[in-house]
């Protein structure tokens, strides 16, 4: 499995990816959305993104609405981290296409929870 | 507390402990408890300082500050970075670790808030927090964390929303 | 009194009502569990221990304390999706002149297994059935937490999808409540279950998991003897994932027969017809 990182700080970068490369997951990382729109159309496309919400130069829920436009990336699994943590927020984000939503701040089985209620990891 | 513009809402210092407690315990685990910490109002964050700041702005207008102590600013960064204890972490390194704790602690103030509202990307300094002149001091939290001291404050602008 | 006869006292109150084994070893964990109690009454640990045996207060405040409430949403997913692949439809087909299921979350800590069943029942009952999902724990400050129907955001965090969390709680200050179209559907009681289960009624589907765990042989044997007469001939038990029958005497392993659905050891009463006669003398542990 793939997964892409995208937040605009290193620090929460960092820490996403030990979590999941102890899953063994492999990794790519990008700090702002546009960032990781031009890593999937160079071809670097990940089963699922970790995405930030608010980040310079193109937001996460800017991010998932341009994903879920392109249909040749219809199986890539969305998850925001996000310390967005109204109802509203989230409602838009899966009305967007998220597939999962973790809150930060998160233990690290949070995100080992929601990955896999999505079934990219054995439960 | 100094004197705040009764008609804006403002969140509960009980609500803003809570919400550092739980940034804290995923950022630090729970090694060592945070602790309050007795500071005379109105006194200024008295250690070499690290500070950032978010601002809330749409349904509820307002500022979220951290500030903190040097050392802890950087064992906070070495551990949210994961770096052997014989490397050190660069400002750079400090300042987009205690940014991303600011936002953390601004995201869920402002969801205790009313919305809807915009929460700004993190600004970050070296030093104290400067406040601006017509915003008011609306809650502070002073903590320490293994003798370290750590300040949460919120303001909001003095005239009350626009 | 000295820290151990403090410990051996604590731990003896504990089994007494609980039936939960706390070895030594564990004198930490009752330490750090029970001095914040002795210190709210001004007292150190071994003064409050001492003043135990006359306050039954205090007694319930220790059990609340010392038991052990870990649980989360849709706990190990499969046994879930277990109950809403095989056992629903099994049952939908089963019930369909009283269009009734009856659930039991037994040792249903702060509700997190009854919610996550009712979220499912919500979604995959037909329309005309109703359901009750009844929990009981022996902590009353956990069956407190269920009827509020409170949850901290970290823990909505774990384990609930999303499109659920929005779809069944509202956001109350820095918690999470539960819609009351689900919480109407849960009885919350006391029950230890060591002690008689008495005006429960039978279950469809009883969800017995990561309790047995703390408990002896003896009493996990008896429990799970005087578990059969509470489940419908037709019904499920559910274990934890680390629980099983298989080292029980051969009489009770055989009463329990192991249905395996998917990867999901279920347990069914082996021929309901020549149910066992439920024990009488059997609530002493
Ligand atoms: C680890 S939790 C399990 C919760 C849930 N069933 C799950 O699997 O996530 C164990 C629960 O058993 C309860 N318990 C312990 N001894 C009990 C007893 N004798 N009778 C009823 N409940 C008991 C505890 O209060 C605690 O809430």
């Amino acid at each position: 499995m793939r997964a892409m990182i995208i937040d605009d700080s290193r620090a929460m970068r960092s820490i996403l990816r030990r979590i999941v490369t102890d899953l063994d997951f492999e990794t790519s990382e990008a700090e702002h959305g546009q960032a990781a729109l031009d890593q999937m159309y160079a071809g670097v496309v990940p089963d699922v993104c970790l995405v930030d919400w608010n980040m310079p130069v193109m937001d996460g829920y800017t991010f998932i609405t341009e994903v879920r436009a392109n249909p040749e990336w219809r199986d890539v699994t969305l998850m925001m981290v996000t310390t967005e943590s109204e109802q509203r927020q989230i409602v838009r984000a899966l009305a967007a296409g998220a597939h999962e939503y973790v809150i930060k701040p998160f233990t690290p089985d949070a995100i080992v929870d929601k990955l896999s209620l999505l079934g990219l990891v054995p439960a | 507390m100094s004197a705040v513009v009764p008609e804006v809402e403002v969140p509960a210092s009980e609500d803003v402990l809570a919400v550092t407690e739980d940034v804290w315990m995923a950022l630090l685990g729970d090694d060592a408890p945070l602790l309050p910490r007795t500071v005379a109002p109105g006194a200024p964050f008295d250690v070499a300082a690290w500070s950032a700041a978010t601002t809330i702005s749409g349904g509820w207008q307002g500022v979220v500050t951290v500030e903190l102590d040097e050392a802890l600013a950087r064992r906070l960064t070495m551990r949210m970075l994961a770096l052997p204890a014989d490397e050190q972490a660069s400002d750079s390194d400090v300042a987009d670790a205690v940014g991303e704790l600011v936002n953390m602690v601004g995201g869920n103030v402002k969801s205790l808030m009313p919305g809807p509202s915009v929460l700004s990307l993190p600004a970050v300094a070296a030093g104290r927090a400067a406040f601006s002149s017509d915003s008011a001091l609306a809650c502070r939290v002073d903590l320490v964390w293994q003798d370290a001291p750590v300040r949460v404050s919120v303001h909001v602008p003095q005239e009350g929303p626009r | 009194m000295t820290t151990s006869t403090a410990f051996a006292s604590v731990s003896a109150l504990v089994r007494r009502e609980t039936s939960m084994v706390y070895d030594e070893g564990k004198e930490y964990l009752v330490e750090a569990r029970l001095n914040p109690l002795a210190a709210a009454r001004g007292l150190g640990l071994e003064e409050y221990v001492a003043r135990l045996a006359f306050d039954a207060d205090e007694r319930r405040k220790v059990v609340d304390a010392l038991t052990i409430n870990e649980t989360s949403w849709f706990r190990d997913h499969t046994p879930y999706q277990a109950f809403t692949d095989a056992m629903l439809p099994a049952l939908l087909e089963r019930r369909q002149i009283t269009r009734r299921l009856r659930i039991w979350s037994a040792a249903c800590s702060s509700g997190q297994e009854a919610y996550s069943i009712a979220m499912l029942l919500d979604q995959h009952l037909p329309p005309g059935w109703s359901y009750e999902i009844v929990a009981t724990d022996i902590s009353t400050a956990m069956l407190e937490r269920v009827r509020a129907g409170r949850y901290s955001q970290v823990e909505v965090n774990r384990g609930l999808p999303a499109t659920s969390l929005v779809r069944y709680f509202t956001r109350v200050g820095r918690d999470w409540e539960i819609t009351e179209r689900l919480r109407e559907r849960v009885t919350v009681k006391h029950l230890n279950l060591a002690a008689p289960y008495v005006g429960l009624g039978s279950f469809d589907v009883i969800w017995l998991r990561n309790v047995l765990i703390y408990f002896e042989a003896a009493t996990k044997q008896d429990i799970l003897r005087r578990m059969l007469p509470m489940l419908a001939d037709d019904g499920y038990l559910l274990l934890g994932s680390s629980e099983t029958t298989l080292d029980m005497p051969a009489d009770l392993a055989a009463a329990w027969q192991r249905e395996q659905i998917g990867r999901v050891p279920t347990y069914r009463r082996a021929s309901a017809a020549r149910s066992l006669t439920p024990s009488l003398t059997s609530t002493g542990a």
